[in-house]
This record gives C-alpha cells, structure tokens and sequence, in this order.
C-alpha cells in the first residue's frame, strides 16, 4: 500500500481520533464523507503532519512519517476556502513551492507556472490579485499551487462546496483528469455525494472520530456496515429480522414475525442453512430499489407486498413516499411523473416491489454487533 | 434618514471627543507664545526631548524585539502553565505605573540585583539605562497584547499550507506569517513607541528624576509644574501632545482600523 495509516489516535483535548486504519494505493481516490465534526479534517491534518498521533503510525511508500515534519513530508492540502497567501497574488502563489527547490531556475520556474495555469485554465489571471478572484478561480489557484511541487499524495478538504454547481462539475472533471493522467493520489473530504459517486474509487464513511466503514462505493451504499453508514449514505430501510429459510438465492427473512421478505445476498448465500437458520439480522433496502405499483404485476422482483401510504413529502422533483407494511414502515422514491400517474394519496393501498437482490443482510457473522456499535 | 438611536451615539461621541479636545486644547491657551517660544528651546527642554526621543527608540526597539516572539508563542504554542505565564504578562496594564516603578527600583536598587551589579560596576538605576528598562517594562504588556491578537487573527492553515509546500516553521513565519501581521505590527510599533515617550512614573522611579540628566519630557513637566515654572511645564506637555499627534496620525493613515483591515485580509 502507498499510504497506511494503522490504528491511529489523535487526541485535541475536547476531540479525539480513534483507531484509525486505512489504506490508500497509489494513484486511488479515496473519498472521505461523514457528518461535521467527525474527524475528517482532523485526520487530514494528522497525515499532513500538523496535528501529532498520540496512538499509530503513517506510513507513506513505506517510509514511518510520524516524526517527519510538514515540509518533508511532500503531501499537498487544498482547503474549502482556498486558503490563498493574500500578499501575493495568483503567480506568486503558485511559484510559492517551487521558489523552495533552489536546483530550479527562474525560467523552468515560469515555464512550470505556465504549463499548470494552462490544465488549470487560469493563464488569464495569473497576474491578479487573490482578493479579486471567484470562488473557481481562487479554487483552480489552490489546486494549481498544491500539484505544481508534485504531491505524493494531495489532501482536499471540501474543495468545491463553497462554489456554484457549474464549476463544482468543471473542477469534478478536471481533478479526475487530473488524477487519471498524472496517476496522482487523492484524499478528499466532501459532504457531497456527487463527489462520491463522480470521483471516489473507494468510500470512507467517518463519524465521533472514527472510520464506520472503508470500502468501495457500491458495498458502502448498498451492505453498510451498520445502522449509522446506513442512515448516512440514504439506507433508510433497516428492518430488523430472523433468517426462517436459506435456498440458493432465496434466503427468507421474517420481519417482525409476519413480513416475510427474500434476499439473495451473496455474502450469505454461500454459507450452510443450519448456520444461519434464526439468526436475527438487519436487512436494507435503498430507498429508490423500491418500485411502486397499484396492481401486482408478474415481474423478475420476488418481493412484491401490499402495503398502506402513510405519508408523502414533496422536494421539488423528488417524492418520497412512506408506506405501512404488517406494522413495518417502508420509505421509498420516486419521481414526480410517477407519483402523478400512480395518484398515489395518503391512505391508498400500494403495492411495493422491489428484487431480492436489492435486500442486503447487514453483517452477515455478527448482526447484534450492529445494534451495539 | 438617521435613526434617533444612531442620531444619539453619535451624539454621545461627538460631545465626549469634543469635551477631550477642548481639555487638550486649553494647555494651548494657557501659555503666551513668548513663554512658549523660550521655553521650548531651553537647553532643559531640548535636553529633555533628545533624551526622551533617544531611550524611547531604544526601548520600543527592544520591546517590539521582544513582544514578537511572545506573542507569536502566546498565540500559537501551548506549554506548561501558559495561563499563568499570560496573567503574569498582563499585570502591568491591570495596576498603576507607579507599582511597575517601585518594583523595578526593588529589583534593580540595592535591595535586589543592583548590589551585586553594583560591584561589576553596573549602574541600571538613575541614568539613561534605568529610563530605558521602564519604558521597556511598561510597554511590553501592551505589545504584547496587540500582537497577540493580531497573530489570532491570522488563520495558521496559512502556516500549514506554506509548511505542506516544504517551508520551514522559522521560513514559514518570515514569509508568511509576518507578511500578513505587518498592519498589526505597525500599530504596535506606534503605539509602543508612544507608550515609551508617555511613560511617566515608572521613569521617574528608576531614572530618579535628576534634572539634564534623568528628567524625560514628562518628567521634566512634572519637575516644572513642582517648582512652579508654568511655562516650561506647559510648553513640555505641548511637545508631548505633538509628538502623539504625529505617532497616532501616522497610524491612522498607514494601519487604519487595523484590526478590521488584517480580517478582511486574512479572509481573502
């Protein structure tokens, strides 16, 4: 592994790191999420050297950094609000790194300068100064000035949720053009998902300093690890529950001992009936897995149940729809067209359907640790 | 179209800065042009102004040496009892002058360390010396604490990139950090500057006051106004109103509202 991080703790007095161990390869986007205050910056500012482990090591191609200061650890950062030197302008902040390898002349300095503004689109304002740029100016700036050096590995705290949809979607793409071309490794902390599902190569999901979850995008969105990744990453249905019958891609699991739902888990599929017969566990099913109908229909979905609409909420072109199963809520989404031509209304009769594919068992080996975590 | 309540702020500070000024202004009244005319090229005043003038710089030149570090410490590092440190930094401002005089002359006289240097043939009380380690004590605190704050102000991810793109903490500061405190630096130079030429009983403590040799500008006001020279006491209080006029004038025109300004700057 290019950079390991092996059971880290980081202790600031009234927030604490915990335990974290964490992997990234070399040229891997690794993409961290989680709710405010749960350690991301902290961790980012750990690996970067400003903050010092209390617990754990970091190493970087195999070399051990916890005793390498900041400056020789040659990892970039790119901050949220750009964090640009304000008595220099855009030039001079980007020739700001590379005035310190004294082996580099003016002229390869200024030529460097102009091949970066050139990927970075910035030729145009290299001579402004910072306090008059836009937010994707000032942004490109940072980025700019963070790669020119050549990074090991570039940090990225919330780059682009201070900026307008637009240039958030240019910088996406040019970050992954970026990052496929020079084969540069990324660590970026975002509360977007967009940014996830746009760049990540894996997930990372954080909360109370501690990492819940490292995996890749589709395991973390669809087998979260437990009820908190769950409910962050837009799970929402997490049903309690006790295997009553294992087939191959029918494993049967009864919900609050009425509802009987199917999933084809293949993490569970493979293991003995007689191991798994009773055992409770939580199963999820994501919100927009779940298709709404008036009438059954004969479909590939072997779960197909009847329920009651218990309540609607309306975000612009998104509906979500609340529906009572046997006593069990369901939530699910569907768009405003659908929801028009279904007529769907609260109290109405509505049928859910939804394949057994799209029903994950959480922690196939231990589901009550999930209750406890 | 004012509201009553900004009409009467500024009111209130209207009449409390004009109330000042007039204070200020009557010392201009009190005294004929003649009187102040051969008063100010005394041989005493003059002496008094070089003398003030010269252990000022001097002094606001150490404490300005000084105060960056510590308020940079101060800011940035913990350590061991730092709120004590603070406290201790912060009496000075919190009793009168007069304290900080007996004090030093405890310290530095014959009951403290002024015996033994005594014998090393080290005078540090009554001469020039005395005067600058007063002015140097009384305005530490206060520079302290300007600097302190205006080194809070400055975001240290300023400090984490420029280390991140391999600069030294020591190169870090020089081309970072202090770039972006210059407008606070400059208002702590000014001021302590003026804090050094007003410095008035801790000087007369250490310095003891002695006419053409220890007596700064204040003290030779105070000497006057005691043997009843009005005019010499006066026109010395005129030369110090000038001299912070001048020192408060060029602050206002190169660090204006420095605080607010180093904000605007840090925020980019």
């Amino acid at each position: 592994m290019y950079l390991e991080v092996d059971n880290l703790s980081v202790d600031l007095g009234e927030f604490h790191l915990q335990n974290i161990n964490l992997s990234v390869e070399k040229g891997e986007y690794l993409v961290l999420i989680g709710p405010t205050g749960s350690g991301k910056s902290v961790l980012l500012e750990t690996i970067i050297g400003f903050y010092t482990p209390k617990e754990g090591i970091i190493k970087l191609n195999g070399s051990i950094l916890n005793d390498v200061p900041p400056e020789d650890r040659n990892i970039g950062i790119v901050y949220q609000d750009h964090v640009l030197f304000p008595n220099m302008d855009v030039y001079e902040n980007i020739a700001y790194g590379l005035k310190k390898n004294k082996k580099l002349s003016d002229k390869e300095i200024d030529s460097k300068i102009k091949n970066m503004a050139d990927i970075m689109n910035i030729n145009h304002i290299l001579h402004r100064d910072v306090a008059t740029l836009s937010g994707g100016e000032s942004q490109r700036t940072a980025l700019a000035r963070a790669l020119i050096v050549e990074p090991k590995i570039v940090l990225m705290d919330e780059p682009f949720s201070a900026l307008d949809v637009t240039t958030q979607a240019t910088l996406t793409s040019l970050i992954k053009k970026i990052g496929e071309e020079y084969k540069t490794t990324f660590i970026h902390v975002t509360h977007n998902f967009n940014d996830v599902w746009n760049l990540a190569d894996r997930v990372g999901v954080m909360k109370d300093g501690k990492i819940h979850q490292l995996d890749y995008i589709n395991t973390v969105f669809s087998k979260p690890n437990n009820e908190f990744v769950a409910e962050f990453v837009g799970v929402h249905n997490i049903l309690k529950g006790k295997i009553v019958n294992s087939k191959k891609n029918a494993i049967s699991v009864k919900i609050n001992n009425k509802l009987n739902l199917y999933s084809s888990d293949e993490e569970y599929d493979h293991l003995k009936e007689e191991d798994i017969i009773n055992k409770d566990v939580l199963v999820t099913i994501r919100p927009e897995n779940i298709i709404f109908a008036n009438e059954e229909f004969k479909s590939s979905a072997r779960n197909q149940i009847k329920g009651t609409v218990i309540n609607i909420k309306e975000s612009g072109p998104i509906i979500t729809v609340d529906t009572e199963v046997e006593g069990v809520e369901f939530k699910g989404i569907l768009t405003r067209n659908s929801y028009e031509s279904l007529n769907i209304k609260k109290g109405n009769d509505i049928y859910l359907i939804f394949k057994s594919i799209n029903v994950n068992i959480l922690d196939s080996y231990n589901a009550f640790n999930l209750h406890t975590d | 179209m004012r509201s009553k309540f900004e009409m009467l702020l500024i009111g209130i500070t209207m009449f409390v800065t004009l109330l000042l000024f007039l204070v200020i202004g009557s010392m201009f009244l009190i005294t004929s042009v003649d009187g102040f005319i051969s008063s100010l090229f005394s041989a005493e005043l003059l002496y008094a102004l070089g003398l003030t003038l010269s252990t000022s710089l001097v002094s606001a030149t150490l404490v300005i040496l000084f105060c960056i570090p510590m308020a940079y410490t101060l800011s940035r590092y913990d350590f061991p009892l730092k709120s004590l440190f603070k406290i201790i930094l912060d009496l000075p401002m919190a009793f009168p002058e007069i304290v900080i005089g007996i004090a030093l002359l405890m310290f530095l006289g014959n009951y403290g360390i002024g015996g033994i240097l005594n014998k090393l043939g080290i005078q540090l009380v009554f001469n020039s010396t005395g005067i600058i380690i007063a002015q140097f004590f009384v305005a530490l605190p206060y520079a302290i604490k300007m600097l302190h704050s205006t080194f809070n102000y400055i975001d240290p991810r300023y400090e984490f990139v420029s280390r991140s793109l391999g600069y030294s903490e020591v190169d870090t500061f020089f081309n970072v950090t202090l770039p972006l405190s210059k407008q606070g630096l400059f208002a702590t130079i000014i001021i302590t500057l003026a804090r050094c030429i007003g410095t008035f009983a801790a000087v007369l403590f250490v310095g003891g006051g002695i006419l053409m040799k220890t007596d700064t500008l204040a003290i030779s006001m105070y000497l006057n106004l005691s043997t009843g020279d009005i005019d010499m006491a006066i026109t010395a209080g005129i030369i110090l109103v000038i001299i912070s006029f001048i020192t408060i004038a060029i602050m206002e025109k190169y660090a204006p509202e420095t605080y607010n300004n180093q904000r605007n700057l840090i925020k980019g």
